[in-house]
């Protein structure tokens, strides 16, 4: 490949191995965002930011919260006429983002993800009270109260665990992980 | 320098590859550049290179750790010298707790991280490139 790559071909790049067709076949028809459950608190709709990403507007697509509202639940992958894949894209986004440092401050999002790799490479498990500090503090003190308590309850009806939980050989684990992500001290 | 080397550069971040590729350049090294990991390893298997410069985070994820891996799998690829250039331990520091990391994760022979020095590069490139020619000798 030669010559300085665009943006949109940046991001075919980090799409490179998806299974979906490339964002180029894209129709305009809006099928995803008519079908995307979170749309209503994105600032450009799927089908916007796939036509802002053909038309190489880097600085527009990077600022939009949309990819970090995204839902994962892959209904737009799934009904696009054109087969492509837009969750995989919305990944793709965030990762883009994450690597150039180049998201918002007051996003939870990378927060929230970069929490719960942590706490599953450490212990094996998910552990909510540790997860929900990356982002209740953000939501004020009524909204806090309200999780404490909540929180609370699931705790002594035993649906949280106190303590966090740690699977069985977790070294083997951890050396799953390390096949896939070069984490620090594992073989 | 006899002949001119043969260099490539996978890294999907246009911007790092053309600072390093006019470092490079300046200094004689014939570079070519791939920016993703399909491209890069077609051209590493069709091409014959004298170095690898390979990122790390690149695609779905640690792809230059999957680059490196099929390399060593590959008879032929097997003794090229890597220079791993990465800005990892920034990216997902949380995952190196301390120490320097030497990435054992593939057998490479240096790595340096982003933001790289242009002299540090040089010369790291070139005390590579001699080390395969002294193997080569013996």
């Amino acid at each position: 490949m030669n010559g300085k790559p665009t943006f949109s071909e940046e991001v075919s790049n980090l799409l490179y191995a998806s299974e979906g067709n490339p964002l180029k076949m894209c129709i305009q028809c809006g099928t995803c965002s008519a079908t995307c459950p979170s749309a209503p608190f994105m600032d450009y709709t799927p089908r916007r930011l796939i036509g802002m990403i053909n038309a190489d507007m880097r600085e527009q697509v990077l600022n939009s919260n949309a990819y970090w509202f995204c839902a994962s639940c892959f209904h737009c992958s799934v009904r696009c006429p054109q087969e492509i894949d837009i969750a995989g894209l919305m990944y793709a986004l965030k990762r883009y983002s994450m690597w150039k440092n180049l998201y918002k401050e007051d996003l939870i999002g990378p927060t929230f993800s970069e929490t719960f790799v942590k706490t599953i490479i450490n212990g094996g498990r998910s552990y909510e009270p540790i997860l929900a500090t990356s982002y209740l503090f953000s939501y004020g003190v009524q909204t806090f109260l309200m999780e404490a308590q909540n929180a609370t309850s699931l705790m002594l009806k035993g649906r949280i665990p106190i303590l966090p939980t740690r699977i069985k050989r977790l070294k083997n684990f951890r050396r799953v992980i390390g096949r896939i992500i070069p984490v620090g001290g594992a073989e | 320098m006899t002949q001119q080397k043969r260099l490539l550069i996978i890294d999907d971040d246009p911007d790092f590859v053309e600072g390093i590729k006019a470092i490079l350049d300046a200094a004689q090294y014939n570079v070519d550049v791939a920016y993703n990991p399909k491209s890069g390893l077609q051209a590493l298997q069709t091409g014959n290179y004298d170095l690898l410069l390979l990122d790390i985070m690149m695609g779905r994820g640690a792809e230059g750790v999957m680059i490196a891996r099929k390399m060593r799998k590959d008879p032929k690829l097997r003794e090229m010298p890597v220079l791993i250039i990465t800005g990892i331990r920034e990216q997902i520091a949380f995952l190196f707790p301390g120490g320097p990391m030497h990435p054992r994760f593939v057998e490479v022979d240096e790595l340096v991280e982003k933001p790289v020095e242009p002299r540090l590069l040089l010369e790291k490139v070139s005390t590579l490139l001699a080390t395969v020619e002294a193997k080569k000798a013996k």
